[in-house]
């Protein structure tokens, strides 16, 4: 097995959705809100980078707008329009609580899957759009720089987060969350800084989903399915919910376990077929015993000193 | 006119079938206290067991129909015991995301031993009948016939045998059930073979009345979710009413906007009736 190219794919990709997975978990654990449609948000700034950056449409292509801008404009859409997707779907639902929320966010992605795939005129169809603009310096090796530009950005991401919540704004999202009629009765606007953070964490989500579209300089409709939400919510339970260091060590370890599925010679079995459903099931039986026996979760209570 | 009656006809089979595949989800949902991810992928499991049996190996279909059903509920409760009985404690999240995970290795499972393309069942055509011009075909009528006494029996067996009010009560409250004598490990493993038992028979109406292909259960849960929001999470009676409604809404869509955006309705319409009843249609207490 070759060390560098599965240590690159996990800097890359596990550094990317773990800024999924810090927004969540500042959705969920602190804001007490469940997101299950979180790959809208992703796929709302790959869309926009790449709507933004697209040539305009000619030949068979079916897609309306192209504005050929250049990559620096995209990452800066990516966020405005993912923000503004949040914004768009939390105003009617944020008042839902639970697993309502989980499925109204998780019933918005669906809506926005479908109306990518359906609704040529905006992202073609389910061909997407393709031959993404990459900012491509030379002399520097891409696949380096796009780790890099993850792990940067992932960082990033982190030391926002750690700055919102050591603030009176984030005590004051913990309070929400403890206690939400107390919150209430010490004069806290509990809708509007749920519906705050909800925008708030969407940006970093954004700026992900532009990275995404540089990286694989692809957006399509079966990109950002709701596996995508699934894998990043798995990703914080195996991590542990209580810090945003538990976000990105489940994140990492979880795409570590899943490039290591894939990185594992499959040959001897009839062909590859077989060796994506073996990959399946064997993703799924280490989701199922990692939650079961949650180690990570585990040390990071211990640390804190939380039953 | 006459087009738009047809579209009905469809949906309100379709309706059966949604309320065939999401009343044993909202049984799980409603004593084991979860949204069972892999609920849809029984439905596979009870779909291609159908199909092995009968296309495979040429057993009778109502055979093939029903042991599929037994297979199906008893692989509901080994799962249910072997890995959501001893993380129970951990709370309906973790739940949640672990039936993700069982969808995976079931899913998996099922795409390498069946592989890819369509497969249909070796039985007769189905046979047309015309009611005033409208078109309706002996396999759909079978459909609804079992949703409406699938739905009669489960009330009868939740309303008036012993068993079934035990059941009741877990749902309702199963630290008060146990306090008062009701064998709750007893209860849970009927309710997991007869919401997996449910899901099978789902699964072999679906292999009865279309074709199939390995990646059908991802689209059976985008539509049980539906109906299952729409019922208020874990309301029985509901789920009738919600499934017949999302399967018109989304069979009559196809009337007025390309047939592509079927699923999408069904979505629409949870939301629209969310927006109005943040607790589902028969969900009155806090969620």
């Amino acid at each position: 097995m070759n060390l560098e190219p599965l240590v690159i794919s996990v800097l890359t990709y596990g550094s990317m959705y773990a800024i999924l997975t810090m927004s969540l978990q500042v959705q969920y654990a602190r804001g007490g809100m469940i997101n299950f449609g979180i790959v809208a948000y992703f796929a709302a700034g790959a869309y926009a980078y790449a709507i933004v950056t697209q040539e305009p449409p000619s030949g068979l292509d079916q897609y309306l707008f192209g504005f050929d801008a250049p990559w620096w404009a995209g990452v800066l859409a990516a966020p405005v329009a993912a923000a503004a997707f949040a914004a768009l779907t939390g105003w009617p639902t944020l008042r839902l609580r639970g697993e309502y929320l989980a499925l109204t966010t998780f019933a918005f992605a669906e809506v926005l899957h479908s109306f990518l795939l359906n609704e040529r005129r905006i992202g073609n169809g389910s061909v997407g759009l393709a031959n993404i603009t990459q900012p491509d310096p030379p002399g520097i090796d891409t696949a380096h720089l796009y780790a890099a530009a993850a792990v940067v950005m992932m960082l990033a991401t982190l030391l926002f987060y750690r700055r919102l919540l050591a603030s009176p704004y984030g005590r004051a999202m913990d309070a929400i969350r403890d206690d939400e009629l107390a919150a209430q009765t010490v004069g806290k606007d509990i809708a509007r800084i749920r519906f705050e953070i909800f925008v708030l964490t969407a940006i970093p989500i954004g700026l992900a989903g532009a990275l995404f579209a540089m990286i694989t300089t692809l957006v399509a409709p079966n990109l950002f399915t709701a596996e995508v939400t699934f894998l990043v919510w798995i990703a914080l339970i195996l991590g542990g919910e209580r810090t945003i260091w538990g976000a990105v060590l489940g994140t990492l370890a979880l795409v570590t376990f899943e490039e290591l599925v894939r990185a594992y010679p499959f040959e001897t079995v009839r062909g590859a077929q077989v060796a994506a459903s073996v990959e399946e099931v064997v993703t799924g039986l280490i989701f199922i015993l990692i939650l079961r026996w949650q180690p990570f979760d585990r040390a990071a209570r211990q640390k804190s000193g939380t039953p | 006119m006459m087009l738009f009656l047809q579209f009905l006809v469809s949906g309100f089979v379709t309706g059966c079938f949604l309320i065939l595949a999401t009343i044993g989800f909202s049984l799980t949902r409603r004593v084991e206290g979860f949204l069972n991810i892999a609920h849809a992928e029984l439905i596979g499991v009870g779909a291609f067991t159908c199909w092995g049996l009968n296309a495979l190996l040429g057993v009778h279909v109502v055979v093939a129909a029903v042991v599929a059903i037994v297979v199906t509920a008893f692989l509901g409760l080994f799962v249910g015991r072997l890995v959501y009985d001893p993380i129970r404690r951990f709370g309906p999240a973790v739940l949640l995301i672990t039936s993700v995970g069982v969808a995976y290795v079931i899913g998996g499972t099922l795409d390498g031993v069946i592989g890819t393309g369509i497969r249909t069942l070796d039985i007769p055509l189905a046979t047309t009948y015309r009611i005033h011009g409208l078109r309706i075909t002996d396999y759909q009528l079978v459909m609804v016939a079992l949703a409406a006494l699938s739905a009669i029996a489960l009330a009868v067996f939740l309303n008036t045998t012993k068993v079934g009010l035990a059941v009741r009560a877990m749902a309702d409250n199963p630290g008060l059930a146990a306090s008062r004598g009701i064998d709750v490990a007893t209860t849970s493993r009927i309710t997991w073979l007869l919401a997996s038992g449910l899901a099978g028979l789902a699964g072999v109406m679906l292999a009865v009345t279309a074709t199939l292909s390995t990646d059908i259960a991802f689209h059976q849960i985008l539509q049980i979710l539906a109906v299952a929001i729409l019922a208020g999470l874990g309301s029985l009676y509901a789920v009738i009413w919600s499934g017949l409604i999302v399967g018109i809404c989304m069979d009559v869509s196809v009337y007025w906007i390309p047939a592509g955006y079927r699923p999408l309705i069904a979505f629409a319409v949870v939301i629209l009736v969310l927006l109005v009843r943040p607790q589902g249609l028969a969900g009155a207490r806090a969620s």
